[in-house]
């Protein structure tokens, strides 16, 4: 029966060395050393060999001690992380003898930083894995790609995330907190993923919370304080400015100047000092405590964070408490029962429009002319139209805030609009939890049930006042709003696992069944209007309000159910010949009958060439492994029934006097039985190599298929349905390289780490089944339409637009572009126009797709990071540096249809006569050759930047002194987050993520941040 | 076992080949074939918003050049297959693919008989309304009497206009033959009736320029003594304005009537969709920005300023009694200080009068309460049908005379010869603002002339362009000039 063995790692002076690997010769048990270095591990008989390995130290390896406990203190320099142990799904594996494409990330490499989600900490550490923030609003999500684009579909694109064996949407990640995790694996090809089979067509990303070790209780703190402001502002036109452009853009359409004296105007109103927020607080605290004895160990930890965001700070911000307990029993030899449970609770202060062209205080402050005064002072405007006669907002002083009269629709004044969400939330509380048993019948046969579950509740509430903001943006009626949304989702795994090693033959054998259900519940939202009060303080639900002024909502979710069977084997020989293969065969209810079920099988190899006899024992390439491997995997991530024409209500019509509405029902949309999975097959080649002793290479090339795309088509109107069908319509491939890189070396008290990774992606559709070889776009922008378009040969997604061709200087140039007949090609053009190129050679420039063509994709071709540690005696430095190369961005800043919006200053380069540019076309109210309304390349910007996320200065305090208060640990540290970027590009920031990245509707921006904090540990 | 773990059965929806089990469910089914009906004023997208438009009674007016692209295309006569918004072939085909499905059904669905004859019978009279809109609008559309399915619905071609309109006439008079006359006022009105049908049906033949039959056709409906209370219970309102009063639903003069409701608590999530039940007409023609200052002016809630009339319109309307119910001009309060508001997009002051909320129509229950005006609006009303038959019996004889002496004297104004000259008159005074005009004008082979400053080009205006994506992998060809 299992011996088990606990103990201490530590470095040469003494020092702790936390996530060290401890691992039993030969097989695949494995265990990490936790914050103290300490560690436990099971060892199968008293012959074994413990091999003790950490970055940047020689490995060793010990004989199992009599008493079962062991002190091992490591010298450094030595194998290089390849003994470190990763998490597979539903087991580990010693990095060595791994045959996938896993990216692995430790607790180490994350505790230093300070982060709000668990995404950000994950941007740039991973080669493969590209991650945009949606917005810089706190406690916002990010847009995750492993590996490129996989599917078409809006949510089908997001990995899937696993959470101690418990799924858990992206949307839902946000409930974790940083300092539970103790490792992240990214399971990027399809040989390791096929183990997810149905839904891991994405990527899978397995996180593994910290457990309890058995020994001395350790006591955590870590807390820190910071304060946050914009990057970057735009340099929008100042009064004059604008009045200058104002007027000659309307002369130049033939009108008169609107403004007579543009000087007298001063430099006016700068909206965005109405809504950054240039002290935006950021704190945060996290406390742990773990121990345990041989029996039991247990790990708790509670934090809380607030974040205030740098635009409109009173309707952005975020705060999070969370509460974890992971604990493990052992009893009758042998059994073991787990428990991890995460609780948080979340509440969350949004601005509303984060990335949009219409309206709230990001687009307003852009868009709005500076003339019009942020507050009206003088009585005599304040007392007449629109300020007398309408709820409109006051200032503190009572003045009313000023209403622009030269730009209307959805922009209003921001500070007023803040005014009208005051007191306005979202919050959510998730319980994402597991328990297991296990068993172990013999030397050889581990049997392991689990139940896990996610069960959140969310909702949201607030007053909305009687307002008035402009002749668009108003209210005729105040309103209350709540509402409450609760889901469970469930699963049960049963796993079987067989491990044995026979001569030099080891292996594991994994059998398993799954059963999962997700989205249990449903929702409710109820609404009071005309509420007898004036400000949010007073909102109540309590009010009596006659039932005319009542609406209510409900609903339930679909269920989602999967059904599984799986299987995995890995195999080695002596740890040189690596094998696995795993076959998963998935159930979903999200396909018809002819479909329903799905197998996914995979295998890879491996070989430790550096293992062979063979191998010269040279200086230059210390070990090296070669590994492939194929696999096909699933993506169920359609809407439920997309499969069936439901019959559903909603299209209603009033008969009778008494106006009294009767709900039709109708078909919805066509039937297609024949829906099928989507597939996506990769082959991955992979090479890990640890060269010069200090310096470890990692390098995957993989080419990943797509086929089968699901998603809503839309057929032609004639059919007369009101749904468009879901169909597999599409194929697309993503070919690649990912490199990761180490280097550690210590240099007397000097010591050096390097991490660096680099991707390199192309995506590119290889089919559409649609009728017109190509999809249109998924992003529109105002009166432009669709600017983007999948097609094939082309990135997904692709800006699609007019080519320019500079600009016609003068009358001449215009005459002598003609076509073969000698037309003029441009007849409408002038001088200061953009010249377009006439992409299908007509003759002619037409306003349809004819002209237009692909001038780029959002989709980044490169993707980077690095992250340099250096210590010297107690002081250490951080620089991690994250950036992206080859994408573009749309830069849609400004309102095209909202003649008198305000520009940014770039517009002072725009053509004023012969010779002035031939970048930035005239300024005219009669854009007659759509310099301005057509999509073309003129909005399109390079979208690379190199950011310096991180530097982090600390200072350990020498155990001597620490000691005295009885703390093992004391450690102070500044760090700037988004120090500095480098980018060209001119809008607030090059990173912008959603569904389809890379346009930039006036995107909140992220913060840049100085932070203190302190680490304390007993 | 495994197998039923993973089916999932829909909550709160049937699956379709459960549903139309009994009379309720057919009824249901039956409701939403009339859904489509609503596109008259409701949704940004309506009917009367478009056909005004284009005619040279309105401007699209709104916020700004840019403000409803596709109106102010058909305005200014620049409409391409891009501009064109496919609501406008969508909705009616979602109402044609309802019915169909329904008359598939129906042979199976127990219930009783002669509802379910009623039933068939409103079907067809509703698809032969749709694509009586399809046809004089589009010309060349797929005439489609089975619902499609995934593996022919890119094999469908257009239809000639003659079998379209073959169709429409073959179920209407199918439907007239079932069809009640009347129908219980407080739960049924809206619904098709024997008088709706005909009047539909005559309209149609006079489309088709078969005079005679429509003269037939709307003879019944209008009855033998113009301005008399007719067979089928249609007589002329007294007061002209009476029509104009949001209460004052399903009166006698009303023959086919869209519908609306506050109760619908319509929200922008679902504007113009299914779901939405409010009149989008009413805030459309709203001033912008407006404020009462003396008490004398009326009590408006503001609007967006869309379908302003021109000052021709002003001025050939400016001496008719129906001036006031019409139109209301604010030139003349705002000059005498009693109001302010903001001009919209080619403004003249004069705003469309039959379809301007006062501020006690403001819906005071959930939802956006621009959405949930409540105005019901006439698809065909008795003047109309009058004028339609003195026009079918070619503007001459006494019939006709009587005809528009009716609609003329019941606003106090004296006979004058009937000729086709003096129907066009008073057709254009008697039915403003009411989406009629246009077609009108193209039937009548004047929009060339009338259109032309506009932009309007002879031999292809006439009809417009097929939506872009219709065109996409389907066997359908563009109208004549749009490509």
């Amino acid at each position: 029966q299992d011996i088990v063995v606990t103990g201490k790692v530590s470095g040469k002076t003494g020092e702790p060395l936390i996530g060290a690997t401890v691992s039993v010769k030969g097989t695949n048990e494995a265990a990490t050393t936790d914050h103290s270095g300490n560690f436990t591990i099971h060892v199968p008989n008293r012959k074994a060999l413990l091999v003790i390995s950490y970055v940047g130290m020689a490995n060793k390896e010990l004989s199992i001690p009599e008493n079962g406990t062991l002190s091992v203190q490591l010298d450094e320099v030595g194998a290089v992380g390849l003994d470190e142990v990763v998490v597979i799904g539903y087991g580990t594996q010693t990095k060595k003898v791994v045959t996938g494409a896993i990216s692995s990330v430790k607790a180490k490499d994350l505790e230093n930083v300070p982060s709000n989600r668990i995404e950000q900490t994950l941007q740039g550490r991973v080669a493969g894995v590209t991650i945009a923030q949606n917005n810089g609003q706190p406690g916002s999500a990010s847009t995750i790609r492993v590996r490129g684009m996989t599917t078409f579909g809006e949510g089908g694109n997001n990995p899937l995330w696993v959470v101690d064996n418990v799924v858990v949407d992206q949307g839902g990640i946000g409930y974790l907190n940083q300092s539970d995790i103790e490792s992240i694996e990214v399971l990027k090809d399809a040989a390791s993923a096929a183990i997810y089979g149905t839904r891991a067509a994405t990527g899978v990303i397995l996180v593994t919370t910290k457990k309890g070790k058995s020994g001395k209780l350790s006591v955590n703190y870590n807390g820190f304080y910071g304060i946050s402001r914009a990057n970057k502002k735009l340099d929008l036109l100042n009064a004059t400015q604008y009045a200058t452009i104002i007027n000659e853009k309307s002369v130049n359409g033939g009108g008169a100047n609107v403004f007579a004296d543009p000087a007298a105007l001063g430099a006016g109103t700068d909206w965005q000092d109405a809504i950054f927020n240039d002290k935006a607080s950021r704190f945060s605290h996290e406390m742990s405590l773990s121990g345990g004895n041989e029996r039991s160990t247990f790990y708790l930890s509670f934090g809380y964070q607030d974040q205030e965001g740098i635009v409109a700070g009173p309707i952005s911000n975020y705060t999070r408490k969370n509460l974890r307990i992971n604990s493990t029993h052992k009893f009758l030899d042998i059994f073991t029962f787990g428990e991890n449970v995460g609780y948080s609770h979340q509440k969350s202060v949004g601005l509303g429009n984060t990335n949009s062209e219409f309206g709230g205080p990001l687009s307003s402050a852009i868009n709005l002319d500076p003339i019009t005064p942020l507050v009206i002072t003088d009585p005599a405007i304040a007392n007449a139209n629109p300020y007398s006669n309408n709820p409109v907002i006051k200032d503190p002083n009572g003045n009313p805030y000023g209403i622009s009269s030269l730009v209307g629709q959805e922009m209003s004044n921001p500070a007023a609009y803040i005014q009208t969400k005051l007191g306005q939330y979202g919050w959510s509380d998730d319980f994402v939890g597991s328990t297991y048993l296990e068993a172990a019948l013999g030397k050889h046969i581990k049997l392991r049930s689990s139940l896990g579950g996610k069960l959140s509740y969310w909702g949201g509430q607030g007053f909305t006042p009687y307002y008035y903001l402009s002749a668009t943006v108003k209210t005729s009626q105040n309103n209350f709003n709540k509402s409450n949304n609760n889901s469970l989702n469930w699963n049960v795994e049963n796993t079987l696992t067989y491990t044995n090693s026979i001569d030099k033959h080891n292996f594991t054998v994994l059998l398993g069944q799954g059963s999962y259900v997700e989205n249990i519940g449903g929702g409710s939202s109820v609404t009071l209007f005309n509420l007898p009060i004036t400000s949010y303080k007073d909102a109540s639900f309590n009010f009596d309000i006659p039932q005319a002024n009542r609406n209510s909502t409900s609903s339930d979710l679909t269920q989602h159910k999967l059904s599984s069977l799986f299987t995995r084997v890995n195999y080695n020989y002596d740890e040189k010949y690596l094998f696995t293969g795993i076959l998963r065969r998935d159930g979903s209810s999200r396909f018809g009958l002819n479909h329903k079920y799905g197998v996914f099988p995979s295998f890879s190899l491996g070989w430790n060439v550096s293992n062979e006899a063979f191998w010269p024992g040279n200086q230059v390439v210390d070990r090296l492994k070669l590994r492939g491997g194929y696999g096909v995997v699933g993506n169920d991530a359609i809407r439920d029934f997309g499969y069936l024409s439901v019959v559903s209500g909603g299209f209603n019509y009033t008969l009778g006097n008494a106006d009294n509405i009767t709900t039709g029902y109708a078909p919805q949309s066509l039937d297609n039985p024949d829906l099928r999975w989507e597939e996506t097959s990769q082959t991955n080649i992979g090479l890990e190599a640890q060269l010069i002793k200090s310096l470890t290479l990692n390098v995957d090339y993989f080419i990943k298929k797509t086929s089968g795309i699901l998603r809503p088509v839309t057929i032609p109107g004639y059919v007369g349905v009101s749904t468009s069908p879901v169909a597999n319509i599409a194929d697309m491939e993503n070919r690649g390289i990912d490199v990761e890189l180490g280097y550690h070396k210590s240099f007397g008290d000097f010591n050096l780490g390097v991490n660096a990774n680099f991707s390199y992606l192309k995506n590119k559709v290889t089919y559409v089944a649609s009728d017109a070889d190509f999809i249109t776009g998924d992003a529109s922008f105002q009166t432009m339409g669709a600017i983007t378009r999948t097609q094939k040969g082309q990135s997904y997604n692709s800006f699609f637009g007019f080519q320019t061709a500079g600009i016609f200087q003068n009358q001449a140039e215009i005459d002598a572009y003609k076509n073969k007949n000698g037309d003029l090609m441009q007849p409408k053009a002038k001088p200061g126009d953009f010249k377009w190129v006439d992409i299908n050679g007509d003759g002619k420039i037409t306003n349809d797709n004819l002209d237009k063509t692909f001038l780029g994709s959002s989709i980044p071709k490169y993707t980077y990071g690095f992250t340099v540690n250096g210590s010297y005696k107690d002081f250490d430095l951080m620089v991690f540096v994250q950036g992206t190369a080859g994408s573009k961005i749309f830069q849609g800043l400004r309102r095209l249809d909202i003649g008198n919006a305000n520009y940014q200053t770039k517009v002072l380069g725009r053509w004023t006569g012969e010779g002035s540019t031939n970048d930035y076309p005239r300024l005219t109210t009669k854009d007659d050759n759509g310099n301005f309304t057509n999509m073309s390349n003129f909005y399109l910007e390079s979208g690379s930047y190199a950011r310096v996320k991180l530097v982090q200065l600390g200072y350990t305090l020498p155990s001597k002194l620490v000691n005295r208060i009885k703390a093992s640990r004391l450690r102070f540290y500044l760090t700037s987050e988004n120090l500095f970027t480098i980018t060209k590009y001119t809008g607030y920031d090059p990173e912008i993520g959603g569904a389809v990245l890379g346009v930039d509707r006036g995107v909140y921006p992220q913060a840049r941040s100085f932070i203190g904090g302190v680490q304390l540990q007993f | 076992c495994k197998k039923s773990f993973v089916d999932v059965t829909p909550q709160g929806q049937f699956l379709s080949d459960f549903y139309y089990a009994n009379q309720d469910q057919a009824y249901s089914a039956l409701i939403a074939v009339y859904d489509p009906l609503r596109k008259n004023a409701g949704g940004f997208e309506n009917m009367l918003a478009l056909m005004n438009s284009g005619s040279d009674d309105h401007y699209t007016g709104g916020g700004g050049a840019t403000d409803g692209t596709q109106l102010q295309a058909f305005s200014n006569y620049t409409m391409t297959s891009n501009l064109m918004a496919s609501s406008y072939w969508n909705d009616p085909y979602q109402g044609i693919f309802r019915a169909n499905v329904l008359l598939k059904k129906l042979p199976g669905v127990p219930m009783d008989d002669n509802l379910k004859a009623r039933f068939g019978a409103e079907s067809k009279a509703l698809r032969a309304f749709y694509y009586f809109n399809l046809v004089r609008m589009f010309k060349n559309v797929p005439l489609l009497l089975e619902p499609l399915n995934t593996s022919n619905m890119y094999q469908v071609e257009q239809a000639k206009p003659e079998d379209v309109y073959a169709q429409i006439e073959k179920d209407l008079t199918d439907a007239i033959g079932v069809l009640p006359t009347t129908v219980a006022s407080s739960t049924e009105s809206g619904r098709f009736t024997k008088g709706a049908a005909k009047a539909l049906l005559g309209k149609v033949y006079l489309y088709e320029k078969k005079n005679a039959q429509a003269a037939q056709q709307l003879a019944d409906v209008n009855g033998p003594t113009p301005g008399a209370t007719s067979s089928y219970g249609y007589k002329l309102l007294a007061n002209f304005s009476d029509l104009w009063v949001v209460t004052n639903k399903f009166n006698s003069e009303s023959i086919l009537e869209e519908t609306h409701s506050a109760a619908g608590n319509s929200d922008w999530g679902f504007w113009g969709s299914g779901r939405d039940e409010g009149n989008t007409v009413n805030v459309m023609v709203g001033p912008r920005s407006y404020e009462r200052i003396d008490a004398s002016a009326p009590d408006l809630p503001s609007g967006w300023s869309f379908m302003v009339f021109t000052q021709d319109f002003f001025n050939f309307i400016k001496n008719d009694p129906r001036k006031d119910a019409t139109l209301l001009d604010l030139n003349v309060l705002q000059t005498a200080g009693k109001i302010k508001y903001i001009a919209g997009y080619m403004n003249t002051g004069y705003f469309l009068n039959k379809f301007l909320p006062r501020k006690p129509d403001v819906s005071k229950g959930g939802g956006a309460s621009e959405l949930n005006y409540r105005q019901n609006t006439y698809i065909i009303r008795l003047a109309d049908t009058y004028l339609m038959e003195a026009e079918a019996l070619g503007g001459t004889g006494a019939r006709a005379q009587a005809l528009l002496d009716a609609v003329r004297a019941r606003v106090g104004l004296t006979s004058v010869p009937v000729s086709m000259a003096a129907i066009k008159n008073e057709r254009r005074a008697e039915l403003a603002g009411e989406g009629h005009r246009w077609f009108d004008l193209v039937r009548w082979g004047d929009a060339p002339a009338v259109l032309g400053s506009r932009g309007f080009v002879a031999g292809k205006h006439e009809v417009f362009p097929i939506p872009f994506r219709e065109l996409q992998g389907t066997k359908l060809q563009q109208n004549k000039d749009y490509n």
